[in-house]
């Protein structure tokens, strides 16, 4: 089901590549087939626009002229039948434009999203979080759908506003021009008048707003600071100050819609000031006596289109203000849009071949800080080392070391190759690693550990533990585990990112803290079917748990930025502060055993 | 009451409704002339039109006045259209002040035993969210499905006294394109929402992708990241599109159906003699007809979105019932005595009934002592402070505030017998004053400078742009400085009493030694009692009193 749902999203992804992202025509230029669509049916429609007023002139004029005696019955059938074919015809143009610029928009959003999200996956660890990249990006994402409702409103008000102006212009120009200019008069005086109350609606509207963010912080107040104000005797007067700021609320918000909804009526009176003139003087073309010879039909037409323009013209308003917002969001977007990352790369398929690691005088650390000074140590295909010290002591620094995210000085050698010398995918091929943060998503139990890879999973469910948990909570591989793990115990979190480390498993497997809350019975029985699955892996585990030391075949006790490189019986010689921390958890004085 | 009946009967928030239309009589019956006034003028128009074109049809033609007159209708109708929706606005906008002021009323009468156990963002989502959501739901459902169904009637009406035939073609299609709008609207709605979840997990992924980026980079996991990724954009996708398929085909079928009515109309008035009784218009009603039928199917649409905001408030109302429903904190006030001690006399309590904090706690402290509770966490140190501030009352026994009950206190006499200097500083929106005060504006000046002088503040205050009247801003001030802002909060008013918490926990030494030294020089004189061991070492000799064994 799972593979099913992924291949198919795979296709679509090839569908929509985009190529210059960074260039809006692009992404016209990715949707000609569904814009040739909309073209047609957008023309069809809103020319067709004009079908409805004509025939419906049409119809008053055939039931005068039958009424007259001047036509038959069946010549109004016959205007009927059209005009109900007519409509058909231009509402199923319409349905499709409709359906179109939506398609176009809904493909231009996930083009869009997908782009962004392959920069931000193939980004830079040290970019995305030191350099704030990471919420660049994710701001972007969320300015898609302005970008992209904005070109949608863009296309559809082409066809709506603009190709229907026109053709409604024509229409009227077409019937009696003089009347059609006198009439059109009054629609840019009513744009106009609209635009001047505009400043006024915007302070209303600011005023109120400001007023509403007043309130909601007076309620937080109110209710976070609630026993405060008890102790210190203040719940009256806060009510009554709560009551004014409602008070405010409620003024402020009935004067800012009083402005935006007056504002249409106003500006329709106006634009409609030019229906009296139709009227007028069309009733004399009726009759015979004004510019041009009209019968019932023309004069019911032209009113009816000109009612239609009239009230279309507030809509050019509107496209221009689509197009602003969505241009404000594109320059947001534009600079991160990247052609996008194709890499079909997977360390998965390359063969494990037996590789140690030797870290030679290794001084290491974060910012030009020395947090470890000299570490040497080596450990060979089919050990397990075990790195340990206290606190802060650098066991996790260690192990980023090997995944080339700190910066060091002296020679780090994978399999005789030095470390600095090795390409991305050498270091991918050669370590596998799982830190004591689990780093989980959210998916199931099988997507964490496959990631998308033929791997099986229940082997590893099973060297971890995990299919015993499984099944005491009735749960199968495919349950989610929640944000972050949320769903599962500290225990249950640190087994399954252990199980997607081996699942992983290269020559070298760095796992750090990998049994945090994890009882001392399962970490034994984990360990025996690590060294049982991985023969001939190099093992390299941090922890401050010492119990399975003696088993393992070195240790580096971390002290002070010094490191000591010993068997676990000579160390215990050696190292006075090493015999301490063991000795104190064989007296059983362990804290984190559940 | 068990939890069904309170959920069908609502009767706080019926009460709060109520209040709120009894206030505003004046308005609603307002509102409800200007539906009618609306509804009515909307309706004129096309009578203009009708006469108009019959003139035309009898070879007369059309006079100024007449132009004028439709013109003039059509605007007296728009305005009348947007004076209602104003007035449905504020009259929405009334109904929520009154539940808002009914619920902030409510805060008071709370234990405080509610705000230690819910969030207050919870709590204010009511206030706010669940608030917008009845104004929605009276103004953007109740009242304007009624004028919509007033506009639907009043068509209907026109249109029977016009073409008996032509209102039973609408009367019969009518129940259909509802149930279609209906129809539609639900699956639309079924689509967005899982368009909205889909998005959710969408939007949810790249945070995830941020967090989890190490991983994703050791073991190679871009392009799985991407594929899920658009999987999830495919789901919202798939929505968008079936929402889309909807929303294309809804107003091409009114509109079809539309033609379909006037056609239909048409062929029957131009029938033989058997239909003109029932269909019988002449040209002028012909017009005016389809622009009715053009008009009765917007208001279906509406009612249709107004039925689903109904629908949709449901949660909001019962959320705001539920909280108005919450018991309220009515104390035990025990009998005042003639003591100016501050006695516990065999006092249990717990917060739950079955886990006692205290158990048989007496002590005596007299006025000017210097007194430290000390036991373990938990042992219900706090607690004493709860009880002695009156915020809770003992299960059994009594407590003394200076010969009274502190659940008793007055609200006006609250600062002057105790200030409490909190564990955190709260600040409060408004001025730097304002922290002191608390918005008290009968509190002078001299009484501030006087706090200020013990806190030892008055220096950092006279470096603020504004002084006093600095618009508050955490920033403003040092960790300990507001430490000192809450002290001098304690003591403007000149308390008996001073309650301190665990003033300094979250301080560091040096900045520990100016919050003492303020402490120091506030306790003078006063009645002291900590829960803090250094504090109380720190200003003097001071006596201890164990809690908890």
């Amino acid at each position: 089901m799972s593979d099913q749902k992924t291949s198919h999203s795979k296709r679509i992804m090839q569908k929509q590549k985009v190529v210059h992202p960074d260039r809006i025509m692009s992404y016209f230029l990715a949707n000609i087939p569904v814009l040739i669509i909309v073209t047609i049916s957008g023309l069809i429609y809103n020319i067709g626009m004009l079908a409805g007023p004509y025939f419906e002139g049409r119809l008053a004029q055939t039931l005068y002229d039958i009424i007259g005696g001047r036509s038959k019955f069946s010549d109004m059938v016959q205007i009927a039948f059209f005009y109900i074919i007519a409509i058909l015809i231009v509402q199923a143009g319409r349905a499709v434009k409709r359906f179109g610029v939506r398609r176009f928009a809904n493909n231009v959003s996930s083009s869009m999203r997908r782009n962004l999200y392959n920069s931000l996956v193939h980004s830079d660890q040290q970019k995305l979080q030191k350099e704030g990249l990471g919420s660049l990006l994710t701001k972007a994402i969320s300015d898609v759908d302005a970008c992209s409702e904005g070109m949608r409103k863009f296309t559809t008000e082409i066809f709506d506003t603009g190709v229907v102006m026109i053709a409604y212009v024509c229409m009227l120009v077409h019937y009696d021009f003089r009347l059609a200019i006198l009439s059109c008069m009054f629609t840019p005086i009513a744009y106009l008048a609209a635009d001047r109350l505009k400043t006024v609606v915007t302070r209303a509207n600011a005023e109120y707003k400001k007023s509403a963010a007043a309130l909601s912080g007076r309620t937080m107040d109110r209710i976070g600071n609630a026993l405060t104000y008890r102790v210190y005797g203040r719940e009256k007067n806060r009510d009554e100050a709560y009551e004014r700021s409602l008070s405010d609320y409620e003024k402020k918000s009935a004067k800012a819609n009083l402005f935006e909804s007056s504002m249409a009526p106003l500006y329709d009176a106006i634009a409609m000031l030019g229906t009296v003139l139709v009227i007028y003087f069309g009733a004399k073309n009726v009759q015979g006596t004004g510019w041009t010879a009209w019968n019932i039909a023309a004069f019911t037409t032209f009113l009816s289109c000109f009612t239609k323009l009239a009230t279309k013209v507030s809509h050019a308003a509107k496209l221009f203000n689509s197009v602003q917002k969505a241009a404000v969001s594109w320059k947001r977007i534009k600079p991160l849009m990247k052609d996008s990352v194709e890499d079909s790369f997977d360390p998965d398929k390359v063969p494990v071949r037996p590789q140690g690691v030797e870290f030679s005088d290794v001084t290491c650390g974060y910012d030009g800080e020395k947090m470890l000074k000299h570490i040497s140590f080596e450990a060979k295909p089919g050990q397990i080392i075990g790195v340990t010290g206290g606190v802060a002591s650098g066991k996790s620094l260690l192990g980023r070391v090997l995944l080339g995210e700190v910066p060091y000085e002296g020679a780090v050698t994978i399999g005789g190759k030095d470390l600095g010398s090795m390409t991305e995918r050498e270091k991918l091929e050669a370590v596998s690693y799982s830190g004591h943060d689990p780093e989980l998503l959210s998916t199931s139990f099988f997507d964490n550990i496959s990631l998308g890879s033929d791997i099986d999973v229940d082997r590893f469910l099973q060297m971890t533990c995990l299919d015993e948990d499984l099944k005491n909570m009735h749960r199968s591989a495919d349950w989610p585990v929640g944000e972050g793990g949320a769903m599962l115990s500290g225990g249950q979190q640190a087994r399954l990112s252990l199980a997607r480390a081996l699942a992983h498993a290269r020559s070298i497997l760095v796992l750090d803290d990998p049994f945090a809350s994890v009882d001392k019975v399962t970490e034994t029985k984990i360990l025996k079917e690590i060294r049982r699955e991985f023969p001939d892996r190099t093992i390299i585990i941090m922890t401050h748990r010492l119990y399975h030391f003696p088993e393992f075949d070195c240790v580096l006790y971390l002290h002070n930025g010094h490191g000591t490189f010993l068997p676990h019986d000579k160390m215990l010689e050696k190292e006075p502060g090493y015999r301490a921390l063991y000795e104190e958890q064989a007296k059983g004085g362990d804290y984190d055993d559940i | 009451m068990t939890y069904n009946e309170k959920k069908n009967e609502h009767t706080h928030l019926k009460k709060a409704f109520a209040g709120v239309i009894k206030k505003n009589k004046g308005l609603l019956i307002g509102l409800i002339a200007l539906i009618v006034a609306s509804v009515v003028a909307s309706l004129i128009p096309p009578l203009v039109l009708e006469q108009a074109v019959n003139r035309l049809g009898a070879g007369k033609g059309v006079s100024l006045t007449l132009a004028l007159w439709y013109f003039l209708f059509i605007v007296i109708s728009d305005l009348l259209e947007s004076l209602q929706n104003a007035g449905i606005t504020v009259f929405g906008q009334k109904i929520t002040h009154g539940i808002r002021s009914a619920l902030c009323q409510k805060l008071s009468r709370l234990p405080a035993e509610y705000f230690h156990r819910n969030e207050s963002g919870k709590t204010a989502s009511i206030f706010t969210n669940d608030g917008d959501t009845i104004d929605v739901l009276y103004s953007d459902g109740v009242v304007s499905m009624a004028a919509d169904l007033l506009k639907v009637v009043g068509i209907l009406i026109v249109i029977y006294t016009r073409s008996l035939g032509l209102g039973l073609l609408v009367t019969a299609v009518t129940p259909l394109l509802f149930w279609f709008t209906r129809t539609c609207q639900r699956r639309s709605n079924r689509a967005n929402l899982e368009n909205r979840r889909a998005i959710a997990r969408v939007n949810g992924h790249v945070p995830e992708t941020l967090r989890c980026i190490r991983m994703i980079r050791v073991f190679h996991a871009q392009r799985h990241m991407e594929n899920v990724y658009s999987g999830y954009i495919k789901e919202s996708y798939d929505a968008v599109d079936r929402s889309n398929v909807i929303d294309s085909i809804y107003s091409p079928v009114i509109l079809l159906t539309q033609a379909a009515v006037t056609a239909a109309m048409m062929i029957f008035a131009a029938g033989g003699n058997s239909y003109r009784a029932l269909f019988g218009i002449s040209v002028g009603t012909a017009v005016a007809m389809m622009a009715y039928v053009n008009r009765i199917f917007s208001p279906l649409e509406n009612i249709g979105m107004e039925i689903q905001n109904i629908q949709s408030a449901a949660a909001a109302i019962d959320h705001i019932d539920t909280f108005l429903e919450e018991p309220e904190w009515q104390p035990e006030i025990t009998e005042p005595k003639k003591t100016d001690e501050i006695r516990f006399e065999h006092v249990d309590f717990g917060y739950q009934k079955d886990r006692p904090v205290l158990k048989d706690l007496s002590f005596d402290i007299k006025k000017g002592e210097l007194v430290t509770f000390a036991g373990r966490t938990g042992a219900g140190k706090t607690t004493v402070f709860r009880l002695l501030t009156g915020l809770y009352e003992p299960d059994r026994g009594t407590v003394n505030l200076a010969g009274l009950d502190p659940c008793a206190l007055s609200q006006e006499e609250r600062r002057r017998v105790i200030g409490y200097v909190e564990q955190n500083f709260a600040s409060v929106p408004g001025t730097v004053k304002d922290q002191i005060t608390l918005y008290d504006s009968d509190i002078s000046n001299e009484e501030i400078d006087a706090a200020l002088k013990l806190a030892g503040l008055k220096d950092v205050i006279e470096q603020l742009p504004d002084g006093l009247d600095t618009k508050m801003s955490e920033r403003l001030f040092s960790k300990g400085q507001l430490q000192l802002l809450s002290i001098a909060r304690a003591v403007v008013l000149d308390p008996q009493i001073l309650l301190l918490d665990e003033v300094t926990a979250s301080l560091d030494a040096k900045t520990e030694a100016g919050v003492i030294r303020a402490l120091k020089s506030s306790a003078r004189g006063r009645t002291v009692l900590t829960i803090s061991h250094r504090l109380s070492e720190a200003i003097g000799d001071a006596r201890i009193i164990e809690i908890g064994t």
